[in-house]
């Protein structure tokens, strides 16, 4: 047992960070900031396929598949960084389907669709969630038919988050209606956007983010574009919410967040001598933070190792998930209280954190439900966890 | 970075397991209850002794298995799973890590080995009431008087002071601000034990000094002992966590077999979420107290620094042990905290956990502290 990094990861850690305090220029990072953390842009774009060139992209995918075969730990450290970076990375892309499509997809995805993952230049949403499709999502309705050689798609998605600027949608849809168990007709297919019958209206969210509403209107797709097994669907879903529900927890930028707090409380003068952090209260909430981000950093730490190790547990990872999306919302609510009325700020009145803050308190709810209720993942830890037998649902 | 053990390190956990396991029951634990009879298994004690396990990390010169602290703190986590009635934590952490660091050769080479074979039982007199700060002694004082030290004062609660043969202890030098750490004789001339009893019926004694003279034979650090003291504090925080952790893991997965087996209408209660949540609450806490732990035991198992590290994770000791004690008696109902149901033992442990050597509150002011000092950023 060693909690720390070794030498070669501690070097590309150094690594990473040098190459991203490059990359993030003011004019990037600002076109960042107007899209709200979720990228999209031009210079956006730009980065994304400097990236691909420069082989960061897929450094944890098999050799085999085109990846660099780096430990998913390196490609941990490899996100943390680029967070912490403030670059909004497509890690639904990369990290979460990428990694699904190079192991399951047929010759036209290896061909066409998993080159450009590699290259930073196609980019995948996720549509699972419908209206009636949540938490039990095994009984959406979209419904892929069968006709000819290909397939014809009707139906509507829910969050499809990015779907405005992406390529494509991994798409699930019904492909048995009469299947005894509802969520064994379920294939998986990538949907291109630009198809006519494809057509996306914005919902915007609390935290300012655009999420989508998806519509798929008698849209044909050959079979080239059905991925997995038919009917097969389920596993590439969960295994893909696994990767994600990884993704979604960074204490990078929790990190980042904490030490930026700390030096504006120390580099503020109060109206009555001292400084802000002088104060025994603040004293306390930064405390609070540091020994809640600390745990943050040895969870997803020790998820990456045991991804390594082919070891990891359900229970764990879904303490991490809800571990951390909780964490993140005491996190924002302490340090907010350190700023104090700046954190209310859209521009945080000259105080780069409160100016963060403003944003990310707003944001931080949907990683509680999002990605998996946390409610699900408590029933995955009570019952993978401690054994404990659950009701049938 | 390897979250996982050593193919020595299980062997040392499992071989305490063991021993633990067959040795320690709900039966065993009930001869102790409202102090009974001193809370010291001796045929326990003798059986880890034999098997080496309280010399797992004294050097092999000194009959040691030549092993570091995270071994340590994996035997001590087994022995915080049983909430074993032997005197782990004050005799390896508290007296024979400082031997084996600070002592002389001479004191090593004379008390070491008698240490780990277990003729000689040390103990260490560490808080003051009041004084969580046990590098900071006030109200023990030492004068010099030529080579030997005149101890006055009072230490309280002090674990295992009427079975050890010697207690390591800090007083305030007169005429500074330094401290000296002395091993003293409990039974020599001066020294009074007023017994005290403590919420988890370990057996401890209030120590009186009243002008205890310790030759310089038996003065572990004569200068700057508060260096030492910090050193020493650390680790008996270290410890406190991993029994923490063992006790904490036992009751949670208590409650989890019982509410899998306890009947309400007509289901088990562990089908209904709201007693399933609070048991995955229960389940993240120790996770985050097990990682805190291992961390800080890894660290200073390399001798690195590991103040914040072992801060954070007597925060979590503290708030871990707090929340699943409770949780955990109110998912058993009434069972919970019946005498004759081993969960109430438990929760007293916990508790005692929580508050020895500083509860949540205590730390979280001092990493604050550090925070406004310009320490503890993330790398």
């Amino acid at each position: 047992m060693k909690l720390q990094f070794t030498a070669a990861q501690l070097a590309l850690r150094d690594e990473l960070r040098a190459y991203f305090r490059e990359l993030m220029t003011p004019a990037l990072a600002a076109e960042c900031e107007r899209d709200m953390g979720e990228g999209g842009g031009p210079l956006w774009r730009e980065a994304l396929a400097r990236m691909g060139r420069d082989g960061w992209i897929g450094l944890g995918w098999p050799e085999a598949l085109g990846g660099r075969g780096l430990s998913p730990l390196e490609q941990f450290i490899f996100v943390e960084e680029v967070m912490r970076a403030g670059y909004p990375f497509p890690f639904l892309t990369t990290e979460s389907v990428g990694p699904i499509l190079a192991e399951h997809g047929n010759d036209w995805i290896q061909r066409e669709i998993v080159p450009k993952i590699l290259r930073g230049e196609l980019l995948i949403a996720i549509g699972y969630s419908e209206p009636g499709a949540g938490t039990d999502l095994a009984s959406l309705k979209t419904a892929a038919v069968r006709e000819g050689d290909g397939w014809v798609i009707n139906g509507q998605k829910m969050w499809t988050s990015l779907a405005h600027f992406c390529d494509y949608t991994w798409l699930a849809a019904r492909t048995d209606p009469e299947a005894p168990k509802k969520h064994k007709g379920i294939s998986m297919f990538l949907v291109p956007n630009n198809d006519p019958g494809w057509s996306c209206t914005p919902v915007h969210t609390l935290g300012g983010v655009r999420t989508n509403a998806t519509f798929y209107d008698n849209i044909r797709v050959s079979d080239d574009h059905r991925v997995g097994e038919l009917h097969g669907g389920w596993k590439l879903i969960t295994s893909q919410l696994n990767r994600e529900r990884l993704s979604l927890i960074n204490f990078g930028p929790s990190a980042e967040l904490f030490n930026a707090t700390v030096r504006w409380a120390r580099d503020s003068a109060l109206p009555g001598g001292g400084r802000v952090i002088d104060q025994g209260w603040v004293q306390l909430n930064l405390a609070r933070c540091r020994a809640l981000i600390e745990c943050m950093k040895l969870i997803v730490y020790k998820q990456s190792w045991a991804m390594t190790e082919g070891t990891l547990e359900m229970a764990d990872a879904s303490a991490a998930k809800v571990y951390g999306s909780e964490a993140f919302i005491e996190l924002y609510r302490l340090l907010g209280e350190v700023v104090g009325q700046a954190g209310l700020l859209r521009d945080g009145d000259g105080c780069d954190s409160a100016r963060r803050l403003e944003r990310l308190y707003r944001a931080a709810s949907i990683i509680t439900f999002g990605g998996g209720t946390n409610e699900i993942q408590r029933d995955i830890i009570s019952a993978a966890g401690l054994w404990m037998p659950r009701a049938s649902r | 970075m390897d979250f996982g053990f050593s193919d020595e390190q299980r062997e040392v956990r499992d071989l305490a397991r063991r021993i633990l396991g067959e040795q320690v029951s709900p039966r065993s634990l009930q001869a102790y209850d409202e102090y009974a009879a001193p809370r010291f298994d001796e045929d326990l004690w003798r059986a880890l002794l034999d098997a080496g396990l309280p010399g797992v990390a004294v050097a092999a010169q000194w009959g040691g298995m030549d092993f570091g602290f995270l071994e340590l703190a994996l035997f001590i986590e087994e022995v915080g799973r049983g909430i074993a009635p032997v005197p782990a934590i004050q005799h390896c952490v508290g007296g024979m890590l400082p031997l084996q660091r600070f002592g002389s050769a001479a004191q090593r080479a004379r008390w070491l080995p008698a240490a780990v074979s277990g003729e000689l039982l040390l103990t260490a007199a560490l808080t003051e009431t009041g004084n969580d700060w046990s590098r900071a002694p006030r109200c023990v004082t030492a004068r010099r008087d030529g080579d030997t030290l005149c101890l006055r004062g009072r230490k309280s609660a002090v674990p295992f002071a009427a079975q050890a043969d010697l207690v390591l202890l800090p007083a305030a030098l007169e005429g500074g601000d330094d401290v000296a750490v002395v091993l003293l004789d409990p039974r020599g001339a001066g020294v009074t034990l007023l017994p005290c009893e403590s919420t988890s019926f370990e057996p401890q004694a209030h120590l009186q000094l009243d002008n205890v003279r310790v030759p310089p034979e038996q003065v572990l650090v004569g200068r700057g002992g508060a260096a030492a003291m910090a050193w020493l504090a650390e680790r008996m925080c270290a410890a406190l966590c991993a029994h923490q952790l063992g006790a904490a893991d036992a009751a949670m997965r208590m409650a989890a077999s019982y509410t899998g087996e306890r009947q309400q209408f007509g289901v088990p209660i562990s089908t209904f979420q709201a007693v399933g949540h609070r048991m995955a609450n229960c389940y993240i806490d120790v996770e985050c107290l097990r990682l805190a732990t291992y961390q800080a035991c890894s660290l200073l198992h390399d001798e690195q620094a590991a103040a914040l590290e072992t801060r954070i994770a007597k925060v979590w000791a503290g708030d871990t042990g707090h929340r699943v004690s409770y949780a955990t008696q109110h998912v058993h109902g009434g069972t919970g905290i019946d005498r004759d149901y081993p969960l109430w033992r438990y929760c007293l442990w916990l508790r005692h956990n929580e508050m020895t050597l500083g509860g949540s509150g205590f730390h979280l002011a001092a990493i604050g502290e550090g925070l406004a000092g310009g320490q503890g950023l993330f790398a």
